[in-house]
């Protein structure tokens, strides 16, 4: 996963605390409300410059920061291995 | 065909109607009213078959309540919102909890009280700052609500608490607990503009359930929100507001009928504009009951834009439709205070329709949803 994902997330987790984000944790738990989530995806399009069709805009897509970057990968045409790697 | 026989739903408009003006005038709970609730067991309608219920639908419920809004529009909200929470557990209670209280519900001992609202500015359904404690396989509660309809009434409540050890106040729970259950306090009165006979008053809530009486899984209450809670109130709620609407028009409609002379030509187009009002409200209220699948967590954001739609366009409808027959009737018959047609009260009752789960925060919700959407599929 791409670190910067992780530093859009962060924006947006009001609860997310100061550890780093577990990437299955659950998005909703961590405070990401619908209108959270429409500020998280015009962040996530213009960092990645990218435009994420309707039919990944789900609330499976916006489960947790790993599906989310699932969706990011396979609109990106990288399939997530491409991207570099959190350390 | 309905569930639900006429005469049963009669019995309650007639109690109802015969206490309301009292009711209103002393904000206090329709008692009444209520009695026959338990008595025909209308209270059980939406409990199945296998638990002693009739099996009715949300569609019968929607006739009801805009039938009992009729005669009181308070009765309406109490029913619509005594519904919201049975339909809740009928879909999400686990075995133990759906044996211990559905069989009740279907036998009119248990009016349900929704403990849902918190002290402070955040008001979020999918937010809860009060936490709940897990000791000894018991859930502790102990909680504030401001608004609590009926809830001194109440032989049950479903309350949400934060999930035990919940790292973000955004896990919720929704428990059930029994009047027995709990130590319930009234902090407060009730007086306001309309729907004084909800009775909403303050009160806070203390005890201890079983864990069986979390319904659907730990943490997970917005899921249950969003496929039955929210839905059941929306659709509840506009049927409310637009049965007292109607109820309005049709004293209205007798009112013009007993004149000495046909109305003219103005009156009959306001008349019309009025009427035309209420079928586009009727229409969304039935499409969207007619759209409702309770229980299913997989409801679309088409849905979810649907209700909130139906929601806000009732709230600002009915109460604009009855705004335009006061203008119609004029100051004596509208406007006066006890005055047969009771526009008075109806348009006191309808002004809460609007503030009952914000207007304005579903707008943000659905614009949040439009753009989630480009392709813009209706439901």
């Amino acid at each position: 996963m791409d670190s910067r994902l992780l530093d859009v997330l962060r924006r947006h987790l009001r609860y997310a605390g100061p550890s780093a984000i577990d990437q299955d944790a659950s998005l909703r738990d961590l405070g990401l409300n619908s209108m959270q989530a429409i500020e998280l995806l015009f962040d996530v399009e213009s960092e990645f410059g990218i435009e994420v069709p309707d039919e990944l805009l789900t609330e499976q897509t916006f489960a947790t920061a790993a599906t989310l970057w699932s969706a990011i990968a396979r609109v990106s045409g990288t399939g997530g291995a491409a991207m570099p790697r959190v350390p | 065909m309905s569930a639900i026989p006429d005469d049963l739903i009669d019995v309650v408009c007639k109690a109802a109607d015969e206490e309301a003006a009292d009711a209103d005038e002393r904000a206090s709970f329709p008692v009444g009213a209520l009695a026959a609730l338990r008595e025909t067991r209308l209270l059980g309608a939406l409990v199945p078959a296998e638990h002693g219920g009739p099996g009715a639908t949300m569609s019968d419920v929607v006739d009801v309540t805009m039938r009992l809004a009729r005669a009181d529009m308070s009765v309406a909200l109490i029913y619509a919102m005594h519904c919201q929470q049975t339909l809740t557990l009928v879909h999400h209670a686990g075995d133990e909890l759906a044996r211990e209280v559905l069989p009740a519900l279907a036998r009119g001992d248990l009016y349900l009280g929704s403990v849902t609202t918190e002290p402070g500015a955040t008001a979020s359904l999918f937010v809860a700052e009060s936490r709940a404690h897990a000791e000894q396989g018991r859930t502790l509660i102990d909680r504030m609500a401001p608004i609590v309809t009926g809830g001194t009434h109440a032989d049950g409540y479903l309350i949400t608490m934060r999930t035990p050890d919940a790292g973000s106040p955004s896990q919720v729970d929704l428990l059930y607990a029994g009047r027995d259950e709990l130590t319930v306090e009234v902090k407060g009165g009730w007086n306001p503009l309309g729907m004084r006979a909800t009775e909403s008053v303050p009160m806070a809530f203390r005890g201890a359930v079983p864990a069986s009486h979390t319904v659907g899984e730990p943490g997970c209450f917005a899921d249950i929100a969003k496929a039955t809670f929210i839905p059941a109130a929306h659709t509840g709620w506009a049927a409310a507001w637009l049965g007292a609407a109607a109820g309005a028009l049709s004293r209205v409609a007798k009112h013009l009928r007993g004149g000495k002379q046909a109305p003219s030509e103005l009156v009959l187009a306001r008349l019309g504009d009025i009427r035309t009002e209420l079928d586009c409200v009727h229409a969304m209220l039935r499409h969207a009951v007619a759209e409702f699948s309770p229980g299913d967590t997989s409801a679309t954001g088409s849905f979810q834009a649907l209700v909130n739609s139906l929601k806000i366009t009732a709230a600002v409808r009915c109460y604009a439709a009855v705004d335009a027959m006061v203008d119609l009737v004029g100051l004596r018959h509208g406007y006066l205070l006890g005055s047969p047609l009771r526009l008075d009260r109806t348009l006191r009752d309808l002004r809460s329709a609007s503030l009952n789960y914000a207007n304005d925060k579903l707008r943000l919700a659905n614009g949040a949803l439009a753009l989630m959407d480009t392709g813009t599929r209706l439901a």
